[in-house]
């Protein structure tokens, strides 16, 4: 297990190198997974190998307060987790621009990550994500009220266990003991949130893969409107769940991705030159 | 030692203080209900396989091609028969 104190956290990371290690033009990826109880596990059990045997160099890490990485008290605001991804590219990949691929809540920090240091992501990928505009925050607010309200029921983790299964609700209740035990619920929403000028300041090619039924189904094209250089893929029926469910056509998308805009590293059919 | 063998040890090691006392730790037994490894603790076990065997022993890329109902039900004894299959000849024949 690789670890790094990233800004005062032990944060745990996983580096899976290109198959031809020698090949210096390797494309850089870096995952960031989402919220609650989301780890970089979402990514290491589905994309990361494939991409690596393909001749991608896959960086993937546990956000504060999530998986192996430590758990501060506070810290919590969208800017914090700004702070360590850069610190931890510093670390790792150095300062060469890297393309981004955010599940969820980790596709919001990407699109913070390229308004602000616009020269260290060369593209994004943001699965059932969206950049965290008043919209976001609004609806981060009312999910994680539902949330603490849903976990702070003892019924509802007996019914989460019979529908779903043991390992759901040791999840909901790991996800829920990070909720009390942190500032996370008051400080994530508050942002720093992006204003019209910021958005249009990403200026990175974006691949928005939505769930036609995710969370951002009452209005699949608000993506491609926000950003300047925006193209979107909606899987019909499939829920926010798109990279653990639909990881096969994930990869085949990312790789397809990844061939399009960074051609010295892969073939056109996502393979190694 | 054998296969299974092995894969106890480092289940036992990944589960730490949360291992059942006086349970063995059989083929049959899911990973996920039984044990309650959790995902997070599958990359643990990961690079634990990586590390005794070698690359060829790639747990993230076997689990890469399954889906994740079957990554959740997975069973202790499809872990010893990847590693058997993936390890050197002596595990093969002793799982």
């Amino acid at each position: 297990m690789a670890v790094a104190v990233v800004n005062d956290v032990l944060t745990h990371y996983e580096h899976m190198p290109a198959r031809d290690g020698t090949q210096r033009s390797a494309p850089k990826v870096v995952c960031v997974h989402g919220l609650g109880y989301d780890s970089l596990a979402s990514f290491y059990l589905t994309l990361a190998a494939p991409l690596a045997e393909a001749g991608v160099d896959v960086l993937t890490y546990d956000l504060r307060g999530h998986g192996r990485s430590h758990r501060p008290a506070t810290g919590y605001r969208l800017g914090d987790f700004v702070d360590d991804l850069v610190s931890l590219l510093d670390l790792t990949v150095g300062p060469e621009p890297v393309h981004l691929v955010g599940n969820s809540f980790g596709g919001t920090i990407a699109f913070s990550m390229a308004a602000r240091y616009p020269q260290r992501v060369r593209s994004i990928v943001a699965i059932e994500s969206e950049p965290a505009t008043g919209i976001w925050s609004a609806k981060m607010g009312r999910t994680f009220r539902n949330t603490v309200d849903a976990m702070s029921d003892e019924a509802n983790l007996a019914w989460i266990a019979v529908t779903f299964g043991n390992h759901y609700a040791r999840l909901t209740k790991a996800a829920a003991a990070m909720i009390r035990s942190t500032t996370i619920v008051e400080q994530v929403a508050a942002g720093p949130l992006l204003d019209e000028q910021a958005l249009a300041s990403i200026r990175c090619p974006v691949l928005a893969i939505l769930g036609g039924e995710g969370f951002q189904s009452d209005d699949l094209g608000a993506l491609g409107a926000m950003l300047p250089d925006c193209r979107t893929e909606v899987i019909d029926g499939q829920n926010h769940s798109v990279l653990v469910e639909r990881h096969p056509l994930v990869r085949k998308l990312l790789l397809g991705w990844l061939a399009e805009h960074d051609p010295v590293g892969l073939l056109a059919d996502g393979t190694p030159p | 030692m054998t296969a299974l063998d092995e894969i106890r040890t480092i289940l036992t090691t990944v589960l730490g203080d949360y291992v059942l006392d006086d349970v063995e730790i059989t083929r049959d037994m899911s990973l996920t209900e039984d044990l309650g490894l959790e995902s997070i603790d599958l990359v643990t076990v990961g690079a634990m396989l990586t590390e005794r065997y070698g690359s060829q022993v790639n747990l993230a890329a076997f689990l890469a091609e399954m889906d994740i109902d079957d990554v959740i039900a997975m069973k202790v004894g499809t872990l010893v028969d990847f590693v058997a299959d993936r390890s050197a000849p002596s595990l093969a024949t002793e799982r």
